[in-house]
């Protein structure tokens, strides 16, 4: 626990509290990036530890996201103006073939939270169309959701995808979804695999050791 | 031994001549992708693959009434934009037996709620019972009625869900919890009402039938805090009701791993787990028999993976499960609808193994005794999971 009302606000979830607590911190001449990285990132850390250990679950992921986000689109243009960078770049996306989107929509909050930058394709998403988002942004990972066993082969179609494209080197690939395993994931050569939302971020932030 | 004599009896750790059969149902393409396996075109699945009696309840509307009107707004090829009877504006494959993707919701806050939804839920409302009701109790009360009938009671947590989509609900229990907290109780009263009237009618029921689907991979999609202090007592109202009407089996469908939310449906009188998926978390019914006991009843439990796996690993699993089901409490069947990776040849393999060792050596794939015949008010009520 961090003695910040910053801090304290995005673990309770309380939306209003964060904006203001970032209101006050920044009149008072704090760091944007220091803001960020000394209490709204550890924040959501401790979010995803009480998260894996049972005592958080998807409401209180998501509220406190939803704090999170609203004290970041008050840093967010003073970072901007700062050149400070995310964590890191991330691709999200349901595989072809599927149209779920409330575990990936989670992932894509969490990692937000988690100080990365996410860009959603959305759902039922073929490789085609990862390919050409990696090409085009460049993301340091790509993460693909799937809900069903029929369409969890979309996952290794993409990594071909790639391959044949000759990009395959330039990012990482994690996998995640109801029906995925960390053997699955081996199988078709992706480079994590998360079982939560929570631990989406942890695998993310190992991956590109931050 | 008929049917419906079966089901209680396993139910009640009585003694039968066996366990019933009975499945949960196939995604739709399924069926498609087995007809080049060899199944016939047009056939009842029930008869064709031998079960038992199975999912028959009455046709009664627990849920909005009126629902809302069934649009078509946008038809994209594969897939069309709808709005359906719960007012949700949804994206859906024409051939996805699956989840849609939700795109909005008519409710979403107190004044939609007070609007489009609450007078919907007045359980005194006659266009709750079919025209033909008088009729219905009539063949249904006769004491010789030889299968199962279910009373379905409702959801008190999946329709709200379902109605506002997963993140406004688990915004709202944070932002509004006196809103959260009276749409479960209006629905609750709207159910009680209506199975006060339904349970009245002299029909003896078998068994009733909730619908939650609230547990993912991770667990519960709602605190086991909350469930306890707004879910429980509503719960406890429903199954005392259906008690003063002798039907103490409650089923609750829920997926997911139901493990941290077990305990709380117990306490609540909702008694009978169904479909325990076993899932990547591996559940397994063996394993929670020993840990909640004989209080626990469980319908379900055989992975759909080890349907789609050898037939050997088919068959050991039937012989692993062998135990529980001679024990009593617990009636197997795929922990899910059957997905389409499951060959036809291996669905028919668990099939002559669960006649074999679960049914002590009934015949393949021969119909259970039953007057049901297609086209039947019986047949036309079997209880649609997927609809809740």
């Amino acid at each position: 626990m961090i003695d910040n009302p910053l801090y304290v606000a995005v673990l309770d979830g309380d939306a209003r509290g964060a904006r203001s607590a970032v209101e006050q911190a920044l009149a008072a001449g704090a760091d944007p990036q220091d803001l960020v990285s000394s209490f709204m990132i550890p924040a959501m850390d401790e979010v995803g530890k009480r998260f894996d250990e049972g005592e958080y679950f998807v409401p209180e992921l998501l509220i406190s996201a939803r704090a999170m986000k609203s004290g970041m689109e008050l840093l967010r243009p003073l970072l901007a103006e700062t050149g400070a960078k995310p964590v890191g770049t991330v691709v999200v996306g349901t595989v072809r073939g599927d149209l779920h989107d409330i575990g990936k929509n989670l992932v894509a909050s969490m990692l937000e939270g988690g100080g990365f930058k996410v860009i959603d394709l959305g759902v039922d998403v073929g490789p085609d169309k990862f390919t050409a988002a990696i090409t085009e942004h460049h993301p340091d990972i790509v993460a693909m959701s799937a809900l069903l066993t029929t369409t969890m082969p979309g996952m290794k179609a993409t990594i071909d995808e790639l391959t044949r494209a000759g990009i395959r080197d330039t990012v990482k690939v994690m996998i995640g979804g109801a029906p995925v395993t960390k053997r699955y994931a081996m199988e078709i050569g992706a480079d994590a695999f998360s079982e939560s939302a929570s631990g989406a971020v942890r695998e993310a932030k190992s991956l590109l050791n931050a | 031994m008929n049917a419906r004599e079966r089901f209680n009896a396993v139910l009640h750790y009585k003694e039968r001549d066996r366990s019933p059969i009975m499945d949960f149902g196939f995604w739709d393409e399924t069926l498609v992708v087995w007809q080049d396996q060899g199944l016939p075109e047009a056939i009842n699945p029930d008869r064709y693959f031998g079960m038992d009696p199975q999912w028959i309840t009455a046709p009664v509307n627990v849920q909005l009434c009126p629902a809302f009107d069934w649009r078509v707004l946008e038809d994209r090829g594969e897939t069309q934009i709808v709005v359906d009877n719960e007012g949700v504006t949804k994206e859906q494959g024409k051939f996805l037996g699956s989840i849609p993707r939700h795109i909005s919701h008519t409710l979403v806050d107190r004044l939609t709620w007070e609007k489009d939804f609450k007078w919907r839920l007045d359980g005194g409302s006659s266009a709750r019972l079919p025209k033909y009701w008088a009729d219905y109790v009539r063949s249904q009360s006769r004491p010789d009625r030889d299968y199962p009938l279910g009373i379905n009671a409702g959801s008190l947590y999946g329709w709200i869900r379902n109605w506002m989509g997963l993140e406004a609900v688990s915004v709202l229990v944070y932002d509004d919890r006196r809103l959260f907290d009276e749409m479960v109780e209006t629905v609750t009263e709207c159910i009680l009402t209506t199975l006060d009237r339904v349970l009245s009618s002299g029909i003896q029921f078998d068994y009733a039938l909730m619908w939650e689907d609230m547990c993912y991979r991770a667990g519960p999609l709602l605190s086991p805090k909350v469930f306890k202090e707004t879910l429980v007592p509503q719960y406890m109202r429903i199954t005392q009701l259906l008690k003063q009407f002798g039907v103490d089996v409650v089923v609750v469908d829920c997926d997911g791993d139901i493990t941290k939310l077990l305990p709380l449906w117990l306490e609540a009188g909702v008694n009978t787990m169904f479909p325990l998926e076993a899932g990547v978390w591996q559940a397994d019914p063996v394993a929670y028999r020993e840990r909640w006991g004989t209080d626990l009843l469980m319908i379900g439990g055989v992975g759909k993976r080890i349907l789609a796996a050898s037939t050997d690993s088919i068959t050991a699993e039937v012989e692993r499960l062998a135990p529980l089901v001679e024990s009593g409490g617990y009636i197997p069947t795929p922990d899910h609808r059957v997905p389409p990776d499951v060959p036809l040849a291996n669905y028919l393999h668990y099939l002559q193994q669960a006649r074999r060792i679960w049914g002590h050596d009934l015949p393949n794939l021969e119909p259970m005794q039953s007057d049901l015949q297609p086209g039947t008010v019986e047949e036309s009520t079997r209880y649609a999971w997927h609809l809740g």
